[in-house]
């Protein structure tokens, strides 16, 4: 009887000590979510560093997941922030009440990619054009495409642009839905020598290891990709922290920071992985967001 | 929409069925080995058996990702991102279980089978033979067990398998996929099912295990 109860104590001990260490450990955190293709590059993890360094005792805690889930993180009140790249499910969630104060922070651009060898005869076309291209490939057994298939960002904007192309590929044995995230699905269609879509800033990040894939479309205002960073509303979500992002939201808007985004990657891979948004001076990101957003 | 649910089962049953036909067919006469033999190392061997029992899977995924990987030395096979890698990264996952578990059965059976029917003059053979046949019920017990393990991990599936719909995508990687699109309720009853599978089996081995 003596030894149960010293156990129980032991474990209740434990517990106890386990749980104070965790609410001590950080006296504010902050709760992140953010597309994976934002994350790959490091670039968040340097934000939130920079920050640290004004305000030392806030903890900032990323879950990078796909644009679908990390919005659905802000619903359920786990997040108390959320940077993702996906307009017409970013509208939703503004519809739904759960996110304020959206500001496009950032963008690049969508890259078609494909094997060297370009089966389907898409470089330098415009997107509609290559995706029309590598669905009649596709439909005639030369090539294969790799879909993100997960509602991510990424996923999202590949099916706009059939929509675009007034194509439906899904079901198609040549259409592969790898249900993965960014890395592994471009390791995915190097592996099967296949076209994919993919964000300018993960392509760079690993092009030395896909070896057999090659950048076949960059241009076009259909590739636009842009970054936004919301803060998760409090008046409908209960027990997030709105202040401190909000304060998180507007050093990332600020000069000083814009100007590191903009620069961000250039010393490794030679060209920026982002673009400053600089508050959109002329409105052509939010042009641009409103027309994604919509379609 | 329950038609792919069902087909995403039934694959994960082939494929983790067909890791632990696999890991069966090395890891029994390896542990029979271990149990009728004695060799230097024999201790060693066995700790790091056990100690592999809790490997992460995501670390097999790795290494067998880095092995049949088009620029890995079995690339020629293109074997990644096939159900078959699948099978072969959970048959090599869950091996050191299994043994563990074979040892410990064959261990206790060896005292009694073993050495009575070497004392009645059996050839070696003969008489590991006969105590394989003494414990079968608890072989396949173990076996089931590993089963379990290959069915219930997520690391191996989609390092090696890759998700990909209709294709490798199994029970785990789909939960892990609906997570990720923020479709929490429909994660949850592929979930309550993957338990369902794995209880009947745990039952089943309950069965044919005996007491054990």
């Amino acid at each position: 009887m003596r030894g149960h109860l010293l156990t129980l104590a032991l474990v209740l001990g434990l517990i106890s000590a386990t749980y104070i260490w965790q609410v001590t450990r950080a006296p504010v955190t902050l709760r992140v979510s953010t597309t994976t293709s934002l994350y790959a590059t490091d670039l968040l993890e340097e934000l939130a560093r920079k920050f640290q360094e004004k305000h030392p005792k806030v903890i900032i805690e990323f879950t990078p997941v796909g644009s679908g889930e990390a919005l659905k993180k802000a619903e359920n009140g786990d997040v108390d922030m959320v940077f993702v790249h996906a307009p017409n499910l970013e509208k939703k969630y503004l519809e739904k009440g759960v996110l304020k104060f959206g500001e496009i922070f950032a963008y690049n651009t969508f890259v078609i990619l494909g094997p060297k060898d370009d089966p389907a005869g898409i470089r330098d076309m415009d997107p509609i054009n290559a995706m029309i291209a590598i669905y009649e490939a596709g439909e005639a057994g030369t090539t294969k495409f790799v879909s993100r298939g997960d509602n991510s960002g990424t996923h999202n904007r590949e099916l706009w642009l059939w929509n675009l192309a007034g194509l439906d590929p899904s079901g198609n044995d040549w259409y592969i839905e790898s249900g993965t995230g960014m890395a592994q699905t471009l390791m995915i269609a190097n592996e099967y020598g296949a076209y994919t879509i993919s964000d300018i800033g993960t392509y760079l990040k690993l092009s030395s290891e896909l070896t057999y894939l090659t950048p076949l479309v960059t241009q076009g205002s259909e590739l636009l990709n842009v970054y936004s960073v919301y803060v998760v509303n409090s008046d409908v979500i209960k027990g997030v922290n709105e202040r401190l992002a909000y304060e998180f939201q507007q050093f990332v808007l600020s000069d000083e920071i814009q100007n590191f985004i903009g620069n961000y990657g250039v010393v490794e891979f030679g060209s920026s992985l982002f673009s400053p948004a600089n508050g959109d001076p002329d409105g052509s990101l939010r042009e641009a967001w409103n027309q994604l957003a919509g379609g | 929409m329950l038609g792919e649910v069902l087909e995403i089962a039934l694959r994960s049953i082939i494929v983790s069925g067909l890791a632990a036909v696999l890991a069966t067919s090395w890891g029994i006469p390896l542990s029979l080995k271990l149990v009728t033999d004695d060799f230097r190392g024999k201790k060693f061997i066995l700790d790091v058996f056990r100690a592999l029992v809790g490997i992460p899977t995501v670390v097999v995924g790795l290494i067998l990702y880095f092995l049949f990987s088009r620029s890995g030395p079995f690339g020629g096979l293109r074997l990644l991102y096939t159900p078959l890698a699948i099978a072969l990264g959970q048959a090599v996952l869950i091996t050191p279980l299994l043994v563990s578990f074979a040892y410990q059965a064959l261990e206790r059976e060896k005292g009694e089978v073993w050495e009575l029917a070497m004392s009645l003059g059996a050839l070696k053979n003969q008489a590991s033979s006969t105590l394989i046949k003494e414990t079968i019920p608890k072989l396949l017990n173990a076996s089931l067990i590993a089963f379990n393990r290959a069915i219930g991990e997520l690391g191996v599936a989609l390092m090696l398998g890759g998700n990909i719909k209709g294709f490798t995508r199994v029970m785990t990687t789909a939960i892990a996929l609906e997570v990720s699109k923020g479709e929490f309720g429909l994660a949850l009853s592929l979930g309550g099912f993957l338990l369902l599978i794995t209880y009947s089996i745990t039952a089943v081995s309950r069965m044919v295990g005996g007491k054990s």
